[in-house]
């Protein structure tokens, strides 16, 4: 938001104000000052190793609200990954949530030409009703083809602070090129997807079906709709207000907060992957529902889904559901 | 290319920004050397841990614990802990306080810790982060109250009033302050001449003694500790929880008047005050130059009562007529364009932050705390924040403010005047030996005097020197001060008399026999 496209400052520019803290999932749920963005940078400060602060690098679900917030525009995304590189090149094992071998191999499968491409994810992609539905949206004026590559073993390389290797990137990022518009469920791709391609249209899936009345007309004021958060983080400045005049069409509930940052449960974050309720991402979607007054749970990211259903006696419905009626996803 | 460059190239590419070590020469890597002499040496810290533990206390005392306490909003104290509790309960804080009577180790409490004469910061002992007792227990719509954990954020605070459709009714501007902190010493927002500082809208307190009694107190039951512990400095118990007034939540609507005059824009905003014309008032300056005085409504009807009766009394200007007024000035007084430059630069920068799309509905500001605190902190905030300031009664604000800015003028190029009043509930105990001035009756006023810091290198003596002529003429004048605590300690009895602070300082010995709570504040 505070940004610009200038290079954002580093961690020494922070003055300690906390305003951080306040979107901060973490912080929410633990209380722990010693495990937020500022206290990371008040001890790298203090010439502390990021040895020293492994547990505090570790909780961070990389959610990117930090940066939203941060007044001194300091460029917090990039330097959440960077702490877990540095920190990979001096630890001895890794977290039992850092993603195996499995994971962070290339699909097999290549993408195909069309003018939209949909890049799935791991979670879309495994869930055959929800996809084909996101799906059937676009089919009818629009050239879309579900893309085979959707880039996954290098989103969660780059989440885990791994070494990346380009020329899979490289592949990867040609495989796009032909395409005139991505809609990327991983919220957490957008980022790197558009410095890689610059100029390219990069949706997140809720913006995408959120541009047809017919999904909108579904939505109101007893529903609590929650916007993935990495994808909104990402673009922030644009989407807010893409939200916002939402909000008025609709005047549903959302998971912003006052500062317009998006309380993220993370779900999606390699913790919330491996397991939700020791990630603390139950008790997250708990907090987002907490003195709510609403009838359903609309969900942009599936992870969402898993992490709100426990916490809640609602029905909870993913965005490319809503016009079949469904309460399952 | 060899796949190894083509690796780097990539993750250079997607890694923007790189964390390194500290400089060598980085105020950081000083940190050992404390600013405060009078740092504890540790004695019997160990027993302290082993007592409270015993007790389900957990101390942190890693370095990941510590450090992000080691100073606070002004960045000019130094300080570190020797650990950190986190209480989550009062009971543990009673026993925290009970232990450190018994091991005489000083207890320093936090909230935001937006300080800025180190008053937060701990000097060795034991740190009592309250930020950890965030919940609001009790929301009463009928009643329009609401029950709070005290070491709950107003912002937090916020969040949560608004899914009821309720406000806070006034708090400091900048997202992070803690209500127990804010009690503790007053609280100012713009709404604060209508409403009174935030401690005067406290209907009651969970209290911990300095010896560690959980205490609940209000106007009618321990009235006596009450009246101590608000606008207390944290001297007289740790605040745990508060019942404080509510109101339902209303954007609100904006209106800018200009000045080139200091003394006639505060004349307009005590005359604003005493006639009651607005629901926000305040004024806001770009050195001498461009004086803004804010006025703003909680509803049409408001606003449309002001059109009607105040608006011809005001003498400020609009922005087009200002903007004319002040491009004839520096036409005509060319060697001055550097200064035109940056009054233009800020207005350019500054004023959209106000009117944010995001935040504005129907030319309403929607949470204004948010809007005028973010932009506080983008635009005025910094590793160091030198914040003096002088709190006065009505009838010597005009000259307070007009010498502190000559002092302003003096000392830097750019700088900034925050001027606002603060409507006195009677004459309470409260205010004795407070921010709030002893000959203040009805209203007081209070103007920070906040230089532009960025990019610029002072020295701490010359920011310190700073802050003594500023609070020099506090003394002269017979005035107070918001922050009247910690670095600035020296100025209490120099303000307030030897009988007054000898009172309030065997009070306090009685509450506090060690003298472990907040010790390098008052006394």
């Amino acid at each position: 938001m505070f940004a610009g496209k200038k290079k954002k400052k580093g961690y020494e520019a922070c003055s300690g104000c906390g305003v951080c803290l306040l979107s901060c999932p973490v912080w929410h749920r633990t209380q722990a000052m010693s495990l937020t963005r500022k206290a990371r940078a008040k001890a790298l400060q203090g010439g502390a190793s990021f040895g020293e602060i492994a547990h505090s690098i570790d909780s961070c679900l990389l959610c990117g609200a930090c940066e939203i917030a941060c007044p001194e525009g300091i460029g917090l995304a990039d330097l959440n990954i960077h702490q877990r590189q540095e920190l990979n090149r001096q630890r001895a094992e890794y977290p039992g949530w850092y993603p195996d071998e499995s994971v962070l191999k290339e699909k097999r499968e290549k993408n195909t030409k069309a003018e939209f491409l949909f890049l799935a994810g791991e979670m879309l992609g495994k869930n055959n009703e929800v996809c084909l539905a996101i799906m059937e949206h676009f089919k009818g004026d629009k050239r879309i083809a579900l893309a085979g590559d959707d880039g996954q073993d290098i989103a969660r390389t780059m989440e885990a602070g791994l070494p990346l290797d380009g020329e899979r990137v490289e592949r990867f990022v040609s495989s796009l090129k032909p395409a005139g518009t991505l809609i990327v469920a991983e919220g957490w791709l957008h980022r790197p997807l558009r410095k890689w391609l610059p100029g390219k249209k990069i949706l997140g899936v809720g913006e995408a079906l959120l541009s047809y009345t017919a999904v909108r007309k579904h939505l109101g004021p007893e529903d609590l709709y929650v916007i993935e958060s990495r994808g909104y983080h990402a673009d922030h400045a644009r989407l807010v207000l893409f939200y916002d005049r939402l909000r008025r069409e609709t005047r549903w509930q959302t998971n912003l907060d006052l500062q317009r940052t998006a309380s993220s449960t993370g779900a999606s974050s390699l913790q919330g992957r491996k397991d939700l309720e020791a990630s603390g991402c139950v008790e997250n979607a708990g907090k987002i529902l907490k003195g709510r007054d609403v009838k359903r749970i609309i969900v942009e990211d599936l992870a969402d889904a898993g992490a709100f259903r426990p916490a809640t006696d609602k029905p909870v419905v993913h965005l490319g559901l809503l016009e079949r009626g469904n309460s399952s996803s | 290319m060899r796949d190894g460059d083509r690796k780097n190239i990539l993750m250079t590419e997607y890694n923007i920004n790189k964390e390194k070590p500290a400089p060598e020469n980085s105020i950081w890597k000083t940190v050992g050397a404390q600013t405060n002499p009078s740092r504890w040496d540790g004695a019997r810290w160990s027993s302290f841990v082993d007592h409270i533990s015993a007790r389900g206390v957990t101390v942190h005392a890693g370095r990941a614990d510590t450090s992000v306490f080691v100073s606070d909003a002004g960045g000019l104290a130094l300080g570190m802990p020797h650990g950190v509790v986190r209480p989550s309960s009062a009971s543990d804080i009673s026993e925290v306080l009970k232990a450190a009577q018994e091991y005489e180790v000083p207890v320093t409490t936090r909230g935001g810790g937006l300080t800025t004469e180190g008053e937060s910061v701990a000097f060795g002992g034991l740190l009592l982060d309250m930020s950890s007792m965030n919940r609001v227990l009790r929301i009463d719509p009928d009643g329009m109250t609401v029950r709070t954990e005290a070491g709950i954020y107003w912002h937090q605070l916020a969040e949560v009033l608004r899914r009821d459709g309720l406000d806070y009714l006034s708090a400091p501007l900048n997202l992070t302050s803690s209500v127990g902190g804010t009690l503790g010493v007053g609280g100012i927002d713009i709404n604060s001449p209508r409403l009174g500082c935030s401690a005067d809208q406290c209907l009651s307190l969970k209290v911990v003694t300095p010896t560690g009694e959980i205490v609940e107190c209000s106007t009618d039951h321990n009235p006596d500790l009450l009246e101590r512990v608000l606008l207390g400095y944290g001297q007289f118990g740790v605040i745990t929880e508060a019942t404080l007034k509510v109101r339902p939540f209303t954007p609100i609507i904006m209106k800018y008047f200009y000045y080139s005059s200091l003394r006639t824009a505060v004349e307009d905003l005590q005359f604003i005050a005493n006639e009651d014309a607005a629901d926000y008032s305040g004024i806001l300056t770009i050195m001498d130059k461009a004086i803004n005085l804010l006025v703003a409504f909680d509803s049409d009807e408001r606003e449309k009562g002001f059109n009607l009766r105040w608006r011809r009394h005001l003498r400020g200007h609009g922005e087009i007529n200002f903007g004319l007024r002040m491009a004839g000035y520096y036409l005509t007084h060319p060697w001055r364009l550097r200064e035109a430059s940056y009054l233009i630069g800020r207005r350019l920068t500054l004023f959209p932050e106000f009117s944010r799309p995001e935040y504005m509905h129907d030319n309403k500001i929607v949470d204004r705390t948010v809007v005028f605190s973010r932009a506080v902190w983008k635009f005025w905030g910094g590793s160091k924040m030198v914040i003096p300031d002088l709190a006065a009664s009505e009838e010597k604000f005009i000259e307070a403010v007009e010498r502190g800015n000559e002092v302003c003028r003096k000392y830097f190029r750019h700088y900034t005047l925050y001027c606002v009043g603060i409507k006195l509930s009677g004459r309470r105990e409260r205010y004795e030996m407070s921010c709030i001035p002893p000959d203040a009756r009805g209203m007081a006023y209070g103007c920070e005097f906040e230089p532009m810091l960025r990019d610029t290198d002072y020295s701490r003596d010359y920011l310190q020197s700073f802050k003594n002529e500023i609070y020099d003429i506090g003394v002269d004048m017979g005035l107070s001060y918001y922050r009247f605590g910690g670095m600035m300690k020296g100025y209490v009895r120099k303000a307030f008399g030897d009988e007054l602070v000898d009172k309030h300082r065997e009070m306090k010995r009685k509450a506090d026999p060690a003298m472990i709570l907040n010790r390098d504040v008052i006394f």
